[in-house]
């Protein structure tokens, strides 16, 4: 992919960014997303206002359209399907777990989770462990067909060691790079690149 | 009794130092009179000693192992290993303090055919022994081996063969074999990555070890008269003092809590076996007491016979929170200042938050109906453009978003929306992780042409029960005066807090939302450059647990907010945090 088209790519899976935060989502330099930026603002693929860029219908567009191309030969390696395919099956168990983490299964009902009993947050954090350690050899075999996947396992990495280290928020925060945020932007990284329907 | 091996038949409680928290919770069970299956304990010395030889069992460590079983065996009347009425044994681990990445439970250690035969020829089953033969060996392989198998369902010597293929490394044919191993395994796990790592974060002592449990198995599935369950000494969810149970009959411990079969209520267990559910009150009652406590207690009947596996602190709802810390106190089983440590911030905040009267719902027309995935109720105008949710909302309209599917470009207008609706998912979809992370209220599943149909209305999202109404349902407000046990709780709390909360001042207010303070860290230059630590602040960085540690910090003693109660909680939750109080310390311990 070109850099525009892949800078138009991470701003679609991450919506709306600063050059910095885009060029952390794709493994970049920052001055060549920079350029890359400037160049679809002039283009009118990006819109932009303080520093934060936004794509524009027309640049979804365009990169809807290049995706088929660009990722042709991805789409058709069986090892990287049969890898997604498994990736599918851990994200089920996550978010499963996740559910677990945030609201606990009691008396026929739930409650929300208030990280009291640290026997309980600590089978969580291991059961997480034990799915990320599942999940590295599969993003590496991805990784080795799309190098820039590579930037996921190191973001999920420092999530699990920060919620390992007692930052709660790490876990499942909405408004930190959390395990579950840059799962979640993995996982859409992972449906555009195939050319996938999102089943939730 | 040598040092090397702790029999928990009541007769000493050592200290958790020595036998780890879960052991040391066991211990008190027995001491207390009640009955549990019988256990054994390698203490944290054990552990220090393993590792400084290198990694292996020291012969008096396989002395140990020997008496242990030779109690457990005189116990229950069954051989380890035994051709006739085997013993079947549960190995754990045991940390002084709980930490991830020590090893889980291995059950049903203690396999072979013959063990197998003798089993079916006892439950007169040969289907339930090669099942529990199965399940020793799936579970051995995956907790102690950390063998990756993809069906779990296959017989016993099947999934022995795909475990020597994928790792070289069998399960043990021998019964000892597998104990030595499984003991082995837990003392390695102390030095386990994941442990390590923690401990390192914790500041917890690398040589603090853990120990490791032993104990009998009993059969909630064998024969007539057998079952197990979950019973709460008082209701998880209310708070009411009537306890709250579940049975399953002929199940086993993991059925009830996996969720894999429907339980029946308590009262069935009462019909069945008055005996043996008057007995469970009981014994609830006086783990409540000990425990100063709601306890959740995990039990099996084995042929008539109670036996009582686990009890911890229950967790429970907001609600149930209030409720239980005051009863409690009231009841004299805590002190005041107990009941301020028993509720948090974030519970009060929740059970403050608007709802439905029950009146207004049974009158409004259902436009969806969905899964419950997080609760709340919020209402609006449905709209299902992301962009245009988050413009709506940044005007000060109160808008629901409405999807057929969320992606993570999606989470702006989450954020804004005050309720999600969603066409696909459940309750552990993206969406639903998202909403509960944001405290949003959300249903999601509602089905197709949901987005089409809800568009432009006015709606009124519930969360809690996966309800979409049509208009906007007025909410209603606790009135935290109006309420007796919330009024009470806050008289306590802010006897603790240190600093005062008002709904309104006359006096100077240094008004945190107009300065653009709104992360903790910005707190005290704010309240440096204002002058003078002694002016009352206000504002929503102030309304957060980390806010309120920071304004105290930077020498505030006097915060406005809507909603005192919460703030004053966060205020004593960080006063004991500073104070590391006592009353902290003894409720870690019992937790």
């Amino acid at each position: 992919m070109q850099t525009t088209e892949l800078v138009l790519h991470g701003l679609v899976v991450k919506k709306a960014g600063t050059a910095e935060q885009i060029a952390a989502v794709l493994g970049l330099d920052e001055p060549e997303v920079r350029a890359a930026l400037d160049d679809a603002l002039a283009t009118g693929d990006v819109a932009g206002a303080r520093g934060t860029f936004m794509p524009t219908p027309a640049g979804r567009a365009r990169l809807d359209a290049a995706y088929p191309q660009a990722y042709a030969q991805v789409r058709e390696d069986t090892t990287v399907t049969s890898a997604a395919d498994r990736f599918e099956v851990i994200n089920r168990k996550l978010l499963a777990l996740l559910t677990r983490w945030q609201s606990v299964p009691q008396a026929g009902s739930t409650v929300p989770n208030d990280h009291s009993d640290p026997a309980y947050d600590n089978a969580v954090l291991d059961e997480l462990g034990d799915l990320h350690e599942r999940t590295e050899p599969i993003l590496a075999v991805l990784a080795g067909a799309v190098p820039r996947l590579k930037v996921y396992a190191d973001r999920l990495a420092a999530a699990y060691d920060r919620a390992l280290g007692g930052e709660h928020d790490y876990v499942s925060g909405v408004r930190v790079d959390s395990y579950h945020t840059v799962w979640h932007e993995l996982h859409e990284d992972l449906l555009r690149i195939l050319g996938r329907t999102r089943q939730e | 009794m040598s040092s090397w091996c702790v029999l928990l038949d009541g007769s000493e409680v050592p200290g958790r130092d020595e036998i780890g928290g879960k052991a040391w919770s066991l211990a008190q069970m027995r001491r207390l009179g009640l009955p549990g299956p019988p256990a054994f304990v390698l203490p944290t010395r054990v552990c220090r000693e393993y590792h400084a030889a290198g990694g292996e069992l020291s012969e008096p460590v396989e002395e140990a192992l020997r008496t242990g079983i030779a109690h457990l065996e005189a116990e229950t009347g069954r051989r380890f290993g035994g051709a006739e009425r085997p013993l079947l044994v549960s190995v754990r681990s045991g940390a002084p303090i709980s930490m991830p990445g020590m090893m889980d439970t291995v059950l049903n250690l203690g396999f072979d055919e013959r063990v197998e035969q003798a089993l079916a020829a006892e439950a007169g089953s040969a289907e339930y022994a090669a099942d529990t033969h199965r399940r020793f060996v799936a579970g051995f392989a995956a907790v102690v081996l950390k063998a990756d198998l993809d069906d779990e369902s296959l017989p016993a010597q099947e999934l022995r063969r795909q475990v020597a293929a994928q790792l070289g490394r069998s399960v043990p044919e021998d019964p000892w074999e597998q104990l030595r191993e499984a003991v082995c395994a837990v003392l390695g796990s102390w030095h386990s990555r994941r442990a390590t790592a923690y401990r390192r974060h914790s500041g917890i002592p690398d040589d603090l070890g853990t120990a490791v449990t032993v104990q009998a198995m009993v059969f909630g599935n064998m024969g007539h008269g057998s079952g197990t369950g979950v019973l709460f000494s008082r209701n998880p969810l209310t708070g009411d003092p009537q306890p709250y149970g579940e049975y399953l009959p002929g199940g086993q411990g993991e059925d009830v809590v996996s969720g894999a079969h429907d339980p029946l209520p308590l009262a069935q267990l009462a019909e069945r076996h008055p005996a043996v559910h008057d007995e469970l009150l009981a014994a609830a009652r006086l783990l409540e007491t000990a425990h100063a406590d709601v306890q959740d207690i995990e039990f099996t009947v084995e042929r008539g016979r109670l036996y009582l596996l686990q009890t911890r602190d229950a967790k429970r709802s907001p609600q149930a929170a209030v409720r239980l810390a005051v009863d409690l106190a009231d009841e004299g089983l805590i002190t005041p200042a107990d009941a301020v440590a028993r509720v948090s911030a974030e519970q009060v905040r929740r059970l403050l938050e608007p709802r439905l009267d029950p009146t207004d719902r049974a009158g409004a027309a259902v436009l969806a109906t969905g899964e419950p995935a997080s609760p709340g109720v919020g209402v609006g105008t449905a709209l299902a453009d992301a962009d245009e949710v988050v413009r709506r909302a940044a005007d000060g309209e109160p808008v629901v978003f409405v999807a057929r599917t969320t992606s993570p470009e999606d989470v702006h207008a989450m954020i804004a929306a005050t309720a999600v609706c969603t066409e696909t998912g459940g309750s552990t979809s993206h969406a639903a992780v998202v909403c509960r992370g944001l405290g949003r209220p959300a249903v999601v599943g509602c089905g197709a042409g949901t987005v089409e149909r809800l568009t432009g209305r006015d709606v009124t999202i519930d969360g809690g029960t996966g309800t979409v109404f049509d208009g906007l349902l007025p909410l209603r407000r606790i009135d935290a005066d109006g309420d007796d046990r919330l009024r009470r709780l806050q008289s306590w709390v802010a006897e603790q807090a240190g600093i005062e909360v008002v709904t309104d001042t006359s006096a100077e207010v240094l008004d945190l939302d107009e300065l653009g303070v709104v992360e903790a860290g910005e707190v005290a230059a704010a309240v440096a450059d204002a002058g003078t630590g002694a002016v009352a602040v206000r504002g929503s960085v102030v309304e957060t647990a980390d806010g309120v540690g920071a304004a105290i910090r930077a020498g505030v003693r006097r915060i406005v907010a809507a909603e005192p109660l919460p703030v004053l909680l966060a205020a004593a939750a960080h006063r004991r945090a500073e104070q590391g109080s006592q009353t902290a310390a003894r409720l870690r311990r019992s937790a």
